[in-house]
């Protein structure tokens, strides 16, 4: 996949609204694989909706979005477990990992879909984010912060055209935060793939190469 | 599978599944006990090897007030008896043929006489379930000196139980009577008569008559009563089988009688079929009601795990893969009950067979191959539905809002 691109979107709860300043409602934007972009959004301005609509859990919206210029309404079942697995990774700003397993697990159900990573390669995210330690600890035990790092690892260890990360970072120090980008960028840069950004106000110092304004 | 089992396995209420288990086990066994009962009992019923061998009846016309007042005939016509022959029921026809003639029999022994007006009947040699001597069948009847005689056991029985226990007379054995010699005189048209011996050679079960050789009566009857016509009143009638209704709607449509109770058997064997499918329905009910259970428990399940599910999807996992636990989990289940049901199934049939054997020694166990295999269609019903259900459930809590 190559570009992300959205037509006249409009999340159908503000269509009554007649003030539009976003830089993405109702607006022809494109995303292009091997570019980096930040979405900056203040609260209810429609960045989790957003987010949603591109990985095709809702269609709340007006307009059209595409991908390499197919409407994502159009696509199947089968279509988007295939997009999920081999083309755009997501890292949910609720996380969505599984209290129940330890951080490992969580990774492990993915990598075990995608074969993507070896142990070694993921025992090194691991000890470069720093919760090697806590591998084995169930992740219901662990810390927001912990758990966002975990996320992280399993948002990468696929092979992805595009990375979707929802506030990646915001229940991380500055430090903890500079590291998870490099990981990030590191792979992203590796897969030649583009990485989605958002954020409410902190977020990782990165060369972004455009800011839109939701 | 390990991981989405550790994860999906969460919120599974063995409460519930045992439920179903019990309820599907229960139902199943029904199912399978009935079919297999049937197919062990009803041979027993039905068919030339049963138990109930009888697979003769005997047909009469009906003796109706009014009609024997008007001296109407009881006898059965040419076409009567050719669309009897015609049915599907029917394997071979024979005919009683009375005598024509005066029959008057007598014996003494010992000094004691005593004789009796009486009449002979025959019936087609291959009817009678006791074999006439080699010569009765092939002698000529004006030089047969000693007629075989056919008694029905009945009249044996009436005679030793009734007669002679009132009347304080020795009781004969079957042995006995076939010694005593009888006198038979015979008497016919224009006075023509004939004298000869006669002896009991047997007593027949089947035929309710006296009956002498088919051969001895065709020529006595030409002999004694050239001019008589000997339109039968009786027939005999081998039947394919006599658990078959047809039987008995035909008897009563053309409005004749049936001497004994031959089709007793036909009606035991409908309601043994009664019985059995009203056991399966009930059967098939609780395994609709347990199938109904497991639906609402995994229902449940999905509904409790519904936001792992939904994760699961979003993180790349297919429909098909996240329903394969559960599916697996149900396809376990049934075929778990299905093992266990015929292992039952087998436990509970040695137990009945012994009971069976002990009435009916002559029975063979029917065969269980169709049971097992109605068994495993209901297995693969069930597990099919099951399957699709589950796969439905999860579509339907993925679909995008």
């Amino acid at each position: 996949m190559n570009q992300i691109s959205l037509h006249n979107t409009l999340p159908l709860v503000f269509a009554q609204r007649s003030d539009n300043t976003s830089e993405l409602w109702l607006q022809n934007v494109s995303f292009e694989r091997g570019h980096l972009y930040l979405i900056e959004a203040a609260s209810g301005t429609g960045k989790s909706s957003l987010c949603a609509y591109l990985t095709g859990y809702r269609r709340d919206y007006s307009g059209a979005i595409t991908f390499d210029g197919r409407d994502i309404r159009d696509l199947h079942n089968f279509e988007w477990t295939g997009i999920r697995r081999r083309s755009l990774s997501l890292m949910f700003q609720e996380l969505r990992l599984f209290p129940e397993l330890t951080a490992w697990e969580n990774v492990e159900i993915k990598n075990q879909l995608t074969r993507h990573k070896s142990e070694a390669e993921l025992t090194a995210w691991f000890e470069a984010l720093g919760i090697d330690e806590k591998r084995n600890t169930r992740l219901g035990l662990m810390s927001f912060g912990q758990q966002q790092r975990v996320a992280l690892i399993r948002a990468l260890c696929q092979p992805f055209d595009f990375l979707l990360a929802d506030e990646p970072v915001s229940h991380l120090d500055q430090e903890n935060s500079q590291v998870m980008g490099e990981v990030m960028m590191q792979e992203a840069q590796r897969q030649g793939a583009a990485v989605i950004i958002t954020s409410i106000g902190h977020h990782m110092e990165l060369p972004y190469e455009r800011v839109f304004k939701l | 599978m390990k991981l989405l089992w550790k994860l999906l396995r969460q919120h599974v209420s063995i409460g519930q599944l045992a439920g179903f288990f019990l309820a599907n086990l229960l139902g199943m066994l029904i199912v399978l006990l009935s079919l297999q009962f049937y197919e062990d009992v009803v041979p027993a019923f039905s068919g030339e090897d049963g138990v109930i061998k009888n697979t003769y009846v005997i047909l009469s016309k009906r003796i109706a007030a009014v009609s024997a007042l008007r001296g109407e005939a009881q006898t059965f016509s040419e076409s009567d008896i050719s669309d009897l022959s015609q049915q599907p029921f029917v394997r071979k026809v024979g005919v009683f043929t009375a005598s024509q003639y005066q029959v008057y029999a007598s014996l003494s022994t010992g000094g004691i006489g005593m004789g009796t007006d009486m009449f002979f009947e025959s019936v087609p040699d291959d009817f009678v379930d006791i074999k006439w001597p080699a010569s009765a069948t092939s002698h000529d009847a004006g030089q047969m000196s000693e007629v075989p005689i056919i008694l029905p056991r009945t009249y044996l029985a009436l005679y030793n139980f009734g007669f002679a226990q009132t009347k304080n007379l020795p009781k004969l054995s079957e042995g006995v009577v076939s010694m005593i010699p009888m006198d038979i005189r015979l008497r016919g048209e224009a006075g023509k008569e004939m004298r000869l011996k006669g002896r009991v050679v047997g007593f027949s079960t089947r035929l309710n008559t006296v009956l002498v050789p088919e051969s001895f009566m065709q020529r006595t009857n030409a002999d004694l009563a050239p001019s008589a016509s000997a339109a039968p009143t009786r027939l005999i009638v081998e039947v394919k089988n006599p658990a078959d209704d047809a039987i008995a709607s035909y008897v009563q449509e053309r409005g004749y009688e049936l001497e004994n109770n031959s089709l007793e058997a036909g009606r035991a064997t409908y309601f043994l079929k009664i019985t059995a499918a009203i056991v399966m329905a009930v059967g098939l009910l609780i395994s609709a009601l347990s199938f109904y259970i497991l639906m609402l428990s995994v229902f449940l399940l999905v509904q409790k795990n519904a936001e792992k599910l939904q994760n699961l999807l979003l993180i790349g996992y297919s429909r098909a893969r996240v329903a394969l636990p559960y599916q697996l989990l149900t396809i376990g289940l049934n075929a778990a009950v299905l093992l266990l049901a015929i292992a039952v199934l087998f436990w509970v049939r040695d137990w009945y067979l012994h009971r069976l054997w002990q009435m009916f020694p002559a029975l063979s166990e029917g065969s269980v191959n169709s049971t097992l295999l109605i068994g495993l269609a209901l297995f693969c019903l069930v597990s099919f539905l099951n399957a699709l259900a589950i796969r439905r459930k999860i579509t339907s809590i993925s679909r995008p809002r």
